[in-house]
This record gives C-alpha cells, sequence and structure tokens, in this order.
C-alpha cells in the first residue's frame, strides 16, 4: 500500500493565529504551496515545485490553520482512480482535506470514508494556484468529520481575490443563519435523480427522506425530466475545457522532455504522450474530438447546459434545499475507463454543471450506502450547511 | 515651343541680367499680390522667381497666370532682371534677380497634391509649406512627387556621383565591371532567398542573388583578375528599421593580392566617396583585432567617435571580500569598467542607481551594475565600504581617477554577458551625455575574427562563410579547441558603429577547403551536392584571390547624413517590405500560378501533419499534440467512439437556448492599483527552476522545424 500523504512538510506551522488556530488541514498536491511538490498527480508536472502559496492556502495559514501535508490523487484531480482523498480525515490525520470537486470526488471520497464533504458554489473560491483540468465547473471540495469545521473554514477561505480573474465579482453571500422553522422547511426531491440507483440504494434513500419528514419538513416531490442529461453536458463541456486546459503540459516550462524528438512537433508528441495516463488521455482525446470535428457539439452541450441550470434554479426557488442521493455509483468494470468514471459521479456531477453548493451527509447505517446530498441555489452556501447541520442534528446525528 | 532654347532656372546669375530666357519646370509656389504675381519656378537645377506685372505682361497671360496652382507643369518666356534692393531671398541661390514674364504655356495641369512639395519659402525668414513632416508611407506612395523636392533629387544626384567615383576609380585600378546573373542558385549566405518559379522547369525554382559571391570567385578562376560589380543584391531577411529586401553592393574581387591592397584600394576608394560629400577621412584607416574590438568595446563594430573604452579590473579582486565580486570570479567571471570622465554632475547617485543599475544595465542582459562617483579624491557609492584600501587604490590607478569623475563596472561569470552589457552601456552613455561628435567619421577595420563559432551540439559552424580563408593551415579538423583557436583573414569595414562593408581572402587550396569542410562536419556528398560546380572549378588551377562588399545604401546614407537609407533609394519597399507606390507585393491570378505549376505544390511535400489526415486517432493525436503507443489504441478508439454518440446526442438535444460557457460571468477588469511589471519571479529566475531544459536565462526547447 502505498502512502496516503505524498509530502509532509518537516515542520508544519501556521502563519496566524486566527480562528482555524491549530486545525490540521491536508491538502491534495494540485493546491500550490511554496516549496512544496505540487505535481497534480501528473507526470506532466513531474517534480514540479510550486513557486507560490494558492491563494486559500494562503488564508488557511494565516487564519491558524496547520496544513499537514498533501495525500495521494488522481491524474488531475479527475475522478477517485489511484486517489486516497477522505482517508486522512477518516484516519484522524487531518482534521479537514481540501479535495478538488470537479464531478463530485470530495463528496464521494467523504461518503467513502463516512464523514461530510462539502463542494462550495462557484465562484465563492478562489482558484488561484489550484491546479485544475475542468475550469468552469471545478471547485475546492472540503472533507471533514465535522460540520462546523466547514463553516469555519469557508469563512476563512472565500471570498473576493483581486489576483483570481476568473472569479466573478458578486454580492457578498447568504446570511447564514436566522432560526429554522421545522414546520415550515420545504424540502425538494426530484424523482428523476433516484433512477439510476438500485433497489437498495432506492431504499436506503427513501428511508433517509422517511426520517426527514419525521422532523416535521414538508417534503415537495419535484419533477426535471432532463435531468439525465447532466453527465453529457458534462462530458461534452468538460472534456473540451479540459484539452485546452492541458495545453500548457508543453514539456517545456515544466515537465518531463521525452528524449530525441527532432523538431518541436515531436517534442510535443512524444512528451505529452508520455505524460498523461490512459484517463486523462482518453478525456483529452474526446475533447479534441469535440473541439476539432464536431465544434457543433460543444456549443449544443453549452445550451444544454444553459437549459440545465435554469431549471435547477427554478426548483432551488421553490424549497428550503434539495434533496438528492449521494451515491458512488461505481460499477465492476475497469474503474479508470473513462465510462466507468462518468457512470460513478452520476449523482453528483450536477452541482458541477450548475455551480450549485452541494453537501454530503454521511449515511445511516442500513440506507444501502445512499448518502442524503442536500443542494440549494448558487451562492446560498451558508443557509445550506445551516439546513445541512439541522436535518444532521434532526436524526440524532447519527452518521 | 523651341525646347532647345531652354535655359535651368537654376543656373541663372546676375550676368543673365537683360537676357531673353525660356525656362521650364513646375510651379514651387506662388504670392499674388493684388495683381502682381509671384511665382517660384522649379526644375531640376534649383529654383527662379518669376513675375507676372500687368504693367509689363500682357493682360491675357496674366489672367492665364492667375489660374496657376502648385505643381503645374508650365514654360515661360521672359526677361532677367536684378531684383528691387530689400527683396532678395536668400533661400534660393537665385535670389538677387527674377524672370519678367513675357510668355507662358501651362504644359500640364496638377491636381492638389497629397503633401507640399515646396522646400522653400518664397521671402526671406519665412517658413515654407513643405517643413511639415509628411508620413513616409505617403511619401513613398507618391515618390514622384517625393522626388520633385530638392533635397530627394539632390540625395539621387550625389548617389549618382558617388557611384560614378566608384566606378571611375576602380575602372583606373584596372578592374572591369562583370554583370551575374538575377536568376541564379541557392548561395550560402544564410539567409532566406527570393525564390523565381521556372515555368520551363514546373516545381523548380531560381533563387535571386544574396551576393554575387560564387560568381566573383569564379570569375577569379576564369583569369579576369579584377572585377567589381554595383549588384543589386536580395535577401529576405526579418524586418529590421534599416534594411531593404533589395540592396546594392559593390562587390568587388581580385587575385594575386593579399589583405594590405585591399585595405589600401578601399581607403582610397572610400576616402573619394565621402569626399563627394564633403567629408575629408584621415588616412590611413584604424586596425583593430577582433578581440581588442571586443575587449575595448564590446562590439565587433565598434563606434570610435568618444573613448569609453573597458579597463579590466578583474585582478584587482581575486583576494576580495565583497560577496558578489567573489562569488562571480570563482565562476570564473570577469568584471570590467569604464571611467567616465568628468560627467559626475550630470551622474548623480540617483540617475546611477535607479535607472542604469536597476532599469538599464539588466535590460542590456547585466545582472547589475557597480558604480563609483570619485567626490574630493574619494570614492562616493552605495557599495563602496565593502571594497579594502587596496582595492580602492588598485581602481584609482587602473582607472586614473580624478575628481568628476564616475566608475562604471560590470561584472559576470560569463564574458560574454560582461562585454556585451557594457557594450550597450558605454554607447547609451555617450548618447545621453552628448559625448558622440556629430561631424566626426572614424573609420577601423576590424580584423581576425574567429573563424568558427561553437554550435549548441558541439560542433563548430563558420563565423562568415565557409570559402573563408584560415590565418594557419595546420589545424586539425577534429580538434574542437584547436578549431576555436583559428583566426580568419577577414576583414570588416566600420564607420562610426556602422558596418559598410567586409570580404576576406579566400580559400584557394583544394586541400584547405577539404580540411574546412571536415571541420563542419560536411561529408563529401553533401559538400558536393550543396557547392559541387563550385568546388569543381578549384580543380582547375584557382589563383588566390580576395575581395570584399560595400554596402552601397548605407555608405551613401551615411555620406549624406540622412536618417534611413531609403533616403537615398528612389524606390524603397517601406519598413514592412511594402513598395506603397505599386502594391507590391500582390496576389496573382489562379492561372498564372497554374502556368508556373505551383498549385499542387503543396502536396507534392508532406507538411507536417499531412500523413496524420487519414486515420480519426492519428489526426486527434496530432491536433492535441498527444503521442499514443501502439497498445492504447483500442481504448482511444473506443473514446473517439463514445465521444460520436455523445456528439450526435448534444446536436439532437441541444435546443434553442443560448449557449453559456461559465455559471458565472467575468467582467473584463483589471487588477486594481496594480501596473504591468515582470514577475518577480521571472527576475530572479525561479520560473525556471521546474523546466526540465534551460539554457541561461532562457527555456530551451527543440527546434521548430527540422
Amino acid at each position: 500500500m502505498e502512502e496516503l500523504f505524498v509530502h509532509r512538510p518537516a515542520e508544519a506551522t501556521a502563519s496566524g493565529n486566527g480562528p482555524l488556530h491549530g486545525m490540521k488541514v491536508a491538502l491534495q498536491p494540485n493546491c500550490s504551496v511554496a516549496g512544496w511538490p505540487a505535481d497534480a498527480g501528473s507526470d506532466a508536472l513531474a517534480d514540479f515545485k510550486a513557486l507560490e502559496d494558492a491563494t486559500i492556502a494562503g488564508r488557511l495559514r494565516q487564519a491558524g490553520a496547520v496544513l499537514c501535508g498533501t495525500t495521494r490523487m488522481s491524474e488531475f484531480g479527475f475522478g477517485l482512480h489511484g486517489s486516497r482523498a477522505g482517508e486522512a480525515v477518516r484516519q484522524g490525520a487531518a482534521d479537514a482535506e481540501l479535495v478538488l470537486d470537479l464531478m463530485g470526488e470530495s463528496r464521494l471520497a467523504a461518503l467513502r470514508a463516512s464523514v461530510f464533504g462539502f463542494k462550495p458554489s462557484y465562484g465563492r473560491l478562489s482558484r488561484l494556484g489550484i491546479i485544475g483540468l475542468i475550469p468552469s465547473m471545478e471547485c475546492a471540495g472540503l472533507v471533514t468529520a465535522d460540520l462546523e469545521v466547514i463553516a469555519k473554514i469557508l469563512d476563512a477561505v472565500a471570498g473576493a481575490d483581486e489576483m483570481d480573474f476568473s472569479m466573478p465579482a458578486e454580492p457578498a453571500a447568504d446570511p447564514e443563519d436566522g432560526p429554522i422553522d421545522p414546520s415550515r422547511l420545504t424540502i425538494g426531491v426530484i424523482a428523476e435523480a433516484l433512477q439510476g440507483l438500485d433497489d437498495d440504494a432506492q431504499a436506503g434513500f427513501r428511508q433517509t427522506l422517511a426520517a426527514i419528514r419525521e422532523t416535521g419538513a414538508t417534503l415537495l416531490d419535484l419533477s426535471f425530466p432532463e435531468f439525465s442529461l447532466f453527465p453529457l453536458a458534462h462530458q461534452v463541456v468538460g472534456a473540451v475545457e479540459a484539452s485546452s486546459c492541458a495545453g500548457r503540459y508543453d514539456s517545456v516550462r515544466y515537465g518531463r522532455r521525452a528524449p530525441g524528438a527532432k523538431n518541436w512537433n515531436e517534442m510535443y508528441l512524444r512528451s505529452r504522450g508520455a505524460a498523461f495516463g490512459p484517463l486523462v488521455k482518453s478525456y483529452l482525446f474526446q475533447g479534441a474530438y469535440f473541439q476539432f470535428e464536431r465544434y457543433g457539439a460543444f456549443e449544443a452541450a453549452c445550451r444544454i447546459r444553459s437549459r440545465l441550470v435554469a431549471r435547477m434554479d427554478r426548483l432551488a426557488a421553490q424549497v428550503d434545499v434539495l434533496a438528492l442521493p449521494a451515491v458512488d455509483l461505481a460499477g465492476s468494470g475497469n474503474a479508470a475507463s473513462l465510462g466507468d468514471t462518468y457512470a460513478r459521479f452520476g449523482a453528483t456531477l450536477f452541482a458541477n454543471v450548475t455551480g450549485q453548493p452541494a453537501l454530503v451527509l454521511p449515511p445511516c447505517p442500513g440506507t444501502g450506502g445512499a448518502g442524503l446530498q442536500l443542494t440549494a441555489a448558487r451562492g446560498g452556501d451558508g443557509r445550506l450547511l445551516a439546513l445541512g447541520r439541522h436535518l444532521f442534528n434532526g436524526r440524532g446525528g447519527k452518521a | 515651343m523651341q525646347f532647345s532654347q531652354r535655359v535651368y532656372c537654376g543656373q541663372l546669375t546676375p550676368e543673365d541680367v537683360g537676357r531673353q530666357v525660356l525656362l521650364a519646370g513646375w510651379v514651387d509656389a506662388y504670392r499674388d499680390h493684388g495683381g502682381l504675381l509671384f511665382v517660384h519656378l522649379r526644375d531640376r537645377s534649383g529654383i527662379v522667381q518669376i513675375v507676372f506685372n500687368p504693367a509689363t505682361t500682357a493682360e491675357d497671360v496674366c489672367r492665364q497666370a492667375a489660374g496657376l496652382r502648385a505643381e503645374y507643369c508650365v514654360a515661360v518666356r521672359g526677361e532677367v532682371c536684378p531684383r528691387l534692393a530689400g527683396t532678395e531671398n536668400p533661400h534660393i541661390e537665385t535670389g538677387t534677380i527674377e524672370v519678367m514674364v513675357a510668355e507662358l504655356t501651362v504644359l500640364a495641369e496638377s491636381e492638389p497634391t497629397p503633401f507640399a512639395v515646396s522646400e522653400k519659402a518664397m521671402i526671406a525668414g519665412a517658413a515654407t509649406a513643405g517643413s511639415d513632416p509628411v508620413a513616409e508611407d505617403l511619401r513613398l506612395q507618391f515618390r514622384y512627387l517625393d522626388l520633385r523636392r530638392p533635397s530627394m533629387r539632390d540625395h539621387l544626384v550625389r548617389r549618382h556621383r558617388i557611384f560614378q567615383c566608384v566606378r571611375e576609380f576602380l575602372d583606373a585600378q584596372g578592374f572591369v565591371e562583370v554583370e551575374t546573373p538575377m536568376l541564379t542558385m541557392s548561395t550560402p549566405e544564410g539567409a532566406r532567398d527570393y525564390l523565381v518559379p521556372s515555368r520551363v522547369h514546373a516545381g523548380s525554382f531560381y533563387a535571386l542573388p544574396q551576393s554575387p559571391q560564387l560568381f566573383k570567385q569564379l570569375l577569379m578562376v576564369g583569369g579576369l583578375e579584377r572585377y567589381f560589380q554595383l549588384a543589386r543584391c536580395f535577401r529576405d531577411e526579418d524586418l529590421r528599421p534599416n534594411r531593404q529586401p533589395e540592396f546594392t553592393q559593390l562587390d568587388l574581387e581580385a587575385s594575386f593580392i593579399d589583405e594590405e591592397f585591399i585595405y589600401a584600394l578601399i581607403e582610397e576608394l572610400t576616402a573619394r566617396m565621402f569626399a563627394v560629400g564633403g567629408i575629408a577621412l584621415a588616412r590611413p584607416f584604424a586596425r583593430m583585432t577582433w578581440t581588442e574590438a571586443m575587449e575595448t568595446t564590446g562590439s565587433d563594430r565598434p563606434d570610435l567617435r568618444f573613448g569609453l573604452r573597458f579597463v579590466d579590473v578583474t585582478d584587482l579582486f581575486v583576494n576580495t571580500n565583497y560577496s558578489i565580486f567573489k562569488q562571480i570570479l570563482q565562476r570564473g567571471g570577469c568584471i570590467k569598467g569604464i571611467n567616465i570622465q568628468g560627467q559626475s554632475e550630470k551622474l548623480s547617485k540617483n540617475v546611477l542607481q535607479n535607472e542604469y543599475a536597476k532599469e538599464i544595465a539588466p535590460s542590456f542582459g547585466a545582472k547589475g551594475m557597480t558604480w563609483m562617483r570619485v567626490e574630493g579624491g574619494r570614492f562616493e557609492s552605495n557599495i563602496v565600504q565593502y571594497f579594502s584600501p587596496a582595492e580602492l587604490d588598485g581602481l584609482r590607478q587602473r582607472f586614473g581617477v580624478a575628481d568628476g569623475d564616475v566608475l562604471i563596472m560590470v561584472a559576470d561569470p560569463s564574458y560574454s554577458v560582461v562585454v556585451s552589457a557594457l557594450g550597450q552601456l558605454r554607447l547609451h552613455l555617450a548618447h545621453r551625455l552628448g559625448l558622440v561628435p556629430a561631424d566626426r567619421f572614424c573609420p577601423v577595420w576590424i580584423t581576425e575574427f574567429p573563424l568558427f563559432e561553437p554550435t549548441e551540439d558541439g560542433g563548430v559552424t563558420s563565423s562568415h562563410h565557409p570559402f573563408t580563408a584560415p590565418d594557419r593551415t595546420d589545424f586539425d579538423p577534429a580538434n574542437i579547441e584547436d578549431l576555436l583557436s583559428l583566426r580568419s583573414r577577414s576583414y570588416d569595414l566600420v564607420v562610426n558603429g556602422e558596418e559598410l562593408g567586409g570580404g576576406s581572402i579566400r580559400i584557394s587550396d583544394r586541400d584547405v577547403q577539404r580540411k574546412i569542410f571536415a571541420a563542419l562536419g560536411l561529408g563529401e556528398e553533401e559538400t558536393r551536392e550543396k557547392f559541387g560546380f563550385f568546388l569543381r572549378a578549384f580543380d582547375f588551377g584557382a589563383p588566390p584571390h580576395g575581395g570584399l562588399a560595400l554596402g552601397m545604401d548605407r555608405t551613401v546614407s551615411m555620406i549624406l547624413q540622412t536618417p534611413s537609407i531609403r533616403e537615398v533609394i528612389a524606390f524603397p519597399k517601406n519598413r514592412s517590405a511594402a513598395c506603397p507606390l505599386t502594391g507590391a507585393p500582390s496576389v496573382v491570378a489562379r492561372e498564372q500560378l497554374a502556368e508556373l505549376g505551383l498549385l499542387d505544390l503543396g502536396g507534392r511535400d508532406l507538411l507536417p501533419g499531412d500523413a496524420q489526415k487519414d486515420d480519426p486517432i492519428d489526426r486527434l493525436s496530432w491536433v492535441s499534440r498527444i503521442g499514443f503507443a501502439a497498445d492504447e489504441r483500442p481504448m482511444l478508439e473506443a473514446v473517439r467512439a463514445q465521444a460520436e454518440t455523445l456528439a450526435d446526442l448534444a446536436a439532437e438535444r441541444a435546443g434553442t437556448e443560448d449557449p453559456i460557457f461559465t455559471v458565472a460571468p467575468v467582467a473584463n477588469r483589471l487588477r486594481p492599483g496594480t501596473e504591468a511589471r515582470p514577475s518577480p519571479l521571472a527576475e530572479n529566475g525561479r520560473l525556471l527552476q521546474s523546466a526540465p531544459a534551460v539554457k541561461g536565462d532562457y527555456f530551451k526547447v527543440a527546434t521548430i522545424l527540422e
């Protein structure tokens, strides 16, 4: 078994003495910490050492957190193949772990470790210094055994970063609290989100819903006929963005140079051919296909994405929170294949397409491994966390 | 109109007063004094004022004259008269006389011109319309109007005089002018060729000559002994401000001569050419070896109009405690400096530290620059306290310092960085401090260039061309050290920091030539392919010979002191190698391409990527520049098939919504309160730390094309 951590600093110290004082936070090697190895799990960045702190790493340290190391990750954080995300928290080696969420990685890692996983709204966290793959969908997610920790970290690291051009200039997020009246709480359930779950998981999720109803909340059945298009939109858009994003791995500024190339083109072909693993390479080839041979399909996927976002916004506006199943749909096939990777994240990737916040609560015993995933309109992170705490406490705080 | 009687405007003098003359030319400018009309009439020789006076000129002539406008082409008849005292015009040579017109013929009218042609004011002390600067492209588009200006005409006439002087002198020295072909083979000059497609041999190309190098040497083998040509040459080089894609060079070659012959000949010739511009060149010209030039000025074309020579002070600091110098010397570096005498008033602490040390020296490639001002017998500097009294004494003596002097020094592990940066600082300071005398001309021969330069892969390449004779012939072509120590028998003529020309004694011995090719790593077959026809000639008793080429556009421009070489060329290309007058270069008809067999050229040789066009996986691999192993092909075929399915599905379900590319649109914005600046990570070199291959301060990459 390979080590859980790929890098542990000799002396882990915080630079500040703030609200996160003493909290141990694990990162992935795609989050820049000056001087730390940051290969993002890829040979395309072999031996790369970060030059500067990522904005969120710097803010964590300033708030008093101790960055305790980086954990083994999948190539560019895409999928969970080869990743040990979630384990540091489960083993108590860290109080929280930052896991890049491209299609649900932080949430499924949390589910696997039976802890909490949270993907903030797109645009809440600076992405400066985070080595990613799908710029319009990815976001640093949080894995932790304590819901309060999520809120505290979010407080410390979220917010405008003038160095990150991709951050939208949006008004401050929602007020977190305000009293929660259980009898007036409406929770939406999207029927189509249960399709594709096996019988055990369906039954488990219904059991979870029944427990919610007992807290006095009203369940509202909602319809989202095109819910099944989320994987399509994600894969087409994601592959194209990944293909563009990976253009920078040229074996010139970083990475390894494959020997013997006679010219520039050969240098690219050989070095890049050797750098990417099968899963990422498959994805990049699909991206090239959409970009260079079926550009219309990319645009079509962006139209579909537009419709999916609008529909999700309408549904979220009708209720306090939406409840969806959180399930690791890992098939029995080759976990490293592109098809299986997408199949596995079928329950989580909607939030990456829409940029919504999504919180996964650990499954109750006897629910067939189906956790509860709560989501709200983009920007409603604080309220979502508060409602998550309410519902989790309502079921007696049981994991 | 009897033009045979015509006299030139500019040649009229007070001695012609009373004479009836016929003049013809252009209306340069006119002034109407209430019926009394004064016109500046201009022809090639100059300008004379002609007067239409209602008191003496017929009424119908005066009426016709009232319609005259600038640049009308006219002929007049009239009498030469002295001007009234007080109305003389010092701006024109005929300013003391004028011609009272009796007859006027308008030969051709002119539309209003796009810019004023006139350069001469009509009355003493006045400005002319033509004194405003005109956009150069407009001047080039209407070059025929531009050439009417006396200054441009004067440039061309004097260019002609200089060329005549060259021809007469060389003819007297027994040189024969021979024309060499324009349609020829590519020659080894190193720049890109202009190619001319052959219709008869479809798919084959002539090259326009970059220089007549091979032909002039063949003329020597052919026994001409002394040849010259004012040759048009063509180089498709990257655009630079003072360069033309076609240019004229004085090309010259002689047999049974040595370097001294060339020096004597060219010095005499150059002195005569400069004399046309009224410039006397001191002879003999200075001579400097390449090594000396680099050591003392940091340039192989040194500007010797001012001092500011380098002084080496490396040895003064072998035991220094100043850590920066210490580290540099430990890494085999050197330290050189310049004493800028008596300039400490203009070079304040602030200027030296904040401008030169922080900004200017780094922009010239130096990591830093050390400076010291000498005031009251003491050195003043931000680092003087790090130097020992012995070191300061050493500097004082080495530079011979006096109060008011400023020392600057550059230290670096790399010799070339030191001389290059200090050389650029030398020029920068000279111009800033006004140390460059305007009317001084300092010709110098630069000699003993290295014959070879090292290449990246450990070999050597010719500094000039492979036919240049080495200073000795006993070298070992396999010994790189030995090869790099060779000097060439070449010489450059440099005036005021500009290379006017250069040449060399050539190799005439077959065996030496073979050794040179061997040193360059060229095999028998490759040599034959590249230079076969040329080398064959040397199998038949080639005489010892050598020669030189002088850039005539550059030389004339320097003699006439024009701001660019375009001012001394009748129809030059502009800065982007285009001709605004004719519109060249231009697209041509498909039929013309077809006739030349150029339409399907691309299909014959595979361009990069062509081979990948057929197979869908190869194609994706190519466009994304990601290679794959044979055993990855089935996987990639499967993902491509899946992508096709997804694309079909996406197309089917697209709908009509506007596409979105992000869920949280970002307005373009600037980081508040920041200005563009180099990243500190680039400046301290840390950006390079993760690169797989680095050379100096750059990322190292494979060559762009084979």
